[in-house]
């Protein structure tokens, strides 16, 4: 069939392009291996070397490779979330932080860093060492449930319901999470203010490993979703004609995509307008067509984020520029952009 | 095919459906008909399980519709909504195609595309198929969407049925006729359909039922012929008119003023 071979073409682009861009990345970076490719010193890893050092093992492993991962499984699920969203609000505005997930999702976070010292003793183990990403997460999915009862009725979304709720969302978790910082100790403020700029600094292979399992979780279920999510357009009862069962659909999607969210955000912090840009473009290329645009914006999400994290770390080396800044700067035009075509229909 | 017997729907105290009976057989085009707000379109909606009205039961095939699995009954039943949404950002193939969904996974197989090959050349958007749908014109919308509920049922299956909210709006007349057409050869092929329609002198010719409303009442039901009488018509509609002849086709002829 002609129009999937075009998505598996389009796919093998974007898997090939990742791949280089990782590679790129792993090459890039302050540090000497002593005249050596960071490739070969990953290869020399890789074959258990013992002549290896430590510490070249350490930035090429620990660091270098677990950044480039996290920023994959992160830019992947941001973007996917996005597009997810868009679909269950069938607007392209739709993404976690416009509509306030992100922020619900660090405003309690945030509260977990600074007041879950006071009752961590009374949890279970296994809660205590996941106490932030089941906060974030409940943060998000908090969110998603209000913006979604506030700006949907009827299977319709008032926009502007949408994105205002989103901007009130926004505004208790600034206030709140100020109070926060303003009582916090030194090493609490040290973890707030990473939520608050976002960044893949603190990338390890056990939140990768997490990351990871979500992401495949989530997938599993998202992404099969293309044509559901096609249908949805034609409105809700029509997709029910179509045999969607549209209740579950919605059900999936808000928990799938809070789940998403939640995890991101506890590890990386609040990294804006992935979720934005990449469903964008995408929507320039396959109109709206989800059984394109939703895997694809798995791979493209990791491109744009895995190249972002590059640049932020390379362009002011040895210092590094807050992530956040550079997806601001392409989200914040585009996001202009979708408002300006969108004139009329708000 | 289906039957249902005593729906009530209140909304809030305002009866919009008040002890209607309904009964399909294989093979029957019903057209219902009414002044607005008569309940036509709330009618339709209760019949294919849009909206759920309490202890009433609408039995589809023999079993409760509210009981069938979403999946399998979407081969058997489709529905043309009235209000169609404007704002698709697809091609129109996109759009016909997703009355191919319940058939296939991920890909399309041969029958989906042909089914939608088909329906487009029948419904005349073949031409449009790579239009963004978003850019077409009312009709041209109304058309896509005939094509999209007829690909649905484009199947094995024994008697499906269809149901369709005033497919006809924004058609122009060639269009219109076109459009019945295909319903009527859809019914020919043991298949039901049940249309609401505005025009009295097209379902007079096309349907072989007539389902008559008035304030959310039954006030008549039958063949045209049974139907469409002076007295009936003016009581509906509280407007004159007069009945004679189709010249051709022998169908009551309804003159109105």
């Amino acid at each position: 069939m002609r129009t999937q071979s075009k998505l598996y073409f389009y796919l093998t682009i974007s898997a090939v392009l990742l791949v280089i861009i990782a590679v790129l990345s792993l090459n890039t970076g302050v540090y000497d291996f002593g005249g050596n490719s960071a490739f070969k010193v990953l290869w020399q890893f890789i074959k258990g070397d013992p002549n290896l050092s430590l510490s070249d093992k350490y930035v090429v492993w620990d660091v270098r490779a677990a950044r480039i991962i996290m920023a994959i499984l992160i830019g992947s699920m941001l973007s996917v979330s996005g597009t997810s969203l868009q679909g269950l609000f069938k607007n392209p505005l739709a993404t976690g932080d416009l509509i306030g997930l992100t922020s619900g999702a660090t405003l309690l976070a945030a509260i977990a860093i600074v007041l879950g010292g006071h009752f961590k003793e009374y949890l279970p183990e296994a809660v205590q060492f996941s106490l932030v990403g089941i906060s974030a997460f409940i943060g998000s999915f908090l969110s998603m449930m209000l913006v979604y009862r506030i700006s949907t009725s009827g299977g319709k979304t008032n926009v502007v319901m949408m994105l205002l709720t989103g901007v009130a969302i926004t505004a208790i978790g600034f206030s709140i999470t100020g109070f926060l910082i303003y009582i916090s100790k030194d090493e609490q403020l040290r973890d707030l203010t990473f939520w608050n700029l976002g960044s893949l600094a603190a990338a390890t292979w056990t939140k990768n490993i997490i990351l990871g399992v979500v992401l495949i979780i989530a997938y599993i279920i998202l992404l099969p979703k293309g044509k559901a999510f096609n249908a949805m357009m034609l409105g809700e009862k029509d997709a029910q004609h179509l045999g969607i069962n549209v209740e579950r659909l919605k059900k999936q999607i808000i928990i799938i995509v809070a789940l998403m969210v939640g995890t991101c955000v506890a590890f990386s912090g609040t990294i804006g307008f992935v979720g934005l840009i990449v469903p964008y473009i995408l929507r320039l290329l396959f109109k709206s067509n989800y059984a394109f645009i939703l895997p694809l914006s798995a791979l493209c999400g990791s491109i744009l984020l895995l190249t972002a994290d590059t640049f932020s770390r390379s362009i002011v080396a040895p210092s590094e520029l807050p992530i956040g800044i550079l997806t601001a700067l392409m989200g914040g035009p585009i996001f202009i952009a979708i408002l300006v075509k969108f004139k009329k229909a708000l | 095919m289906i039957k249902a017997h005593q729906i009530n729907y209140k909304h809030k105290d305002f009866h919009i459906l008040d002890g209607v009976d309904v009964s399909l057989e294989y093979g029957e085009f019903l057209a219902i008909v009414g002044p607005n707000g008569a309940g036509k379109s709330s009618l339709l909606s209760v019949l294919a399980d849009e909206v759920r009205t309490g202890k009433q039961k609408v039995l589809f095939k023999d079993k409760p519709i509210s009981e069938w699995n979403v999946k399998e009954l979407s081969k058997h039943k489709a529905k043309f909504s009235q209000h169609n949404s404007n704002d698709i950002p697809l091609e129109v193939k996109d759009v016909v195609m997703m009355g191919r969904y319940p058939y296939f996974d991920s890909q399309p197989g041969k029958e989906d595309l042909e089914a939608m090959n088909n329906m487009m050349y029948e419904t005349d958007v073949f031409h449009l198929k790579d239009r963004e749908y978003n850019t077409l014109s009312g009709g041209e919308k109304q058309r896509v969407h005939l094509s999209r509920v007829m690909a649905q049922l484009q199947n094995e299956i024994a008697h499906t049925l269809m149901f369709l909210d005033e497919p006809l709006n924004n058609l122009d007349i060639k269009h219109q006729y076109k459009a019945l057409d295909i319903i009527k050869k859809f019914t020919q092929k043991a298949n039901s359909a049940i249309v609401v329609l505005h025009d009295l002198n097209l379902a007079a010719q096309f349907a072989d039922k007539i389902l008559l409303m008035k304030s959310g009442r039954v006030s008549a039901y039958g063949t045209p012929q049974e139907v469409f009488t002076a007295e009936n018509i003016s009581d509906a509609y509280n407007f004159p008119c007069t009945i004679c002849e189709h010249p051709i086709t022998n169908n009551p002829m309804i003159i109105f003023g």
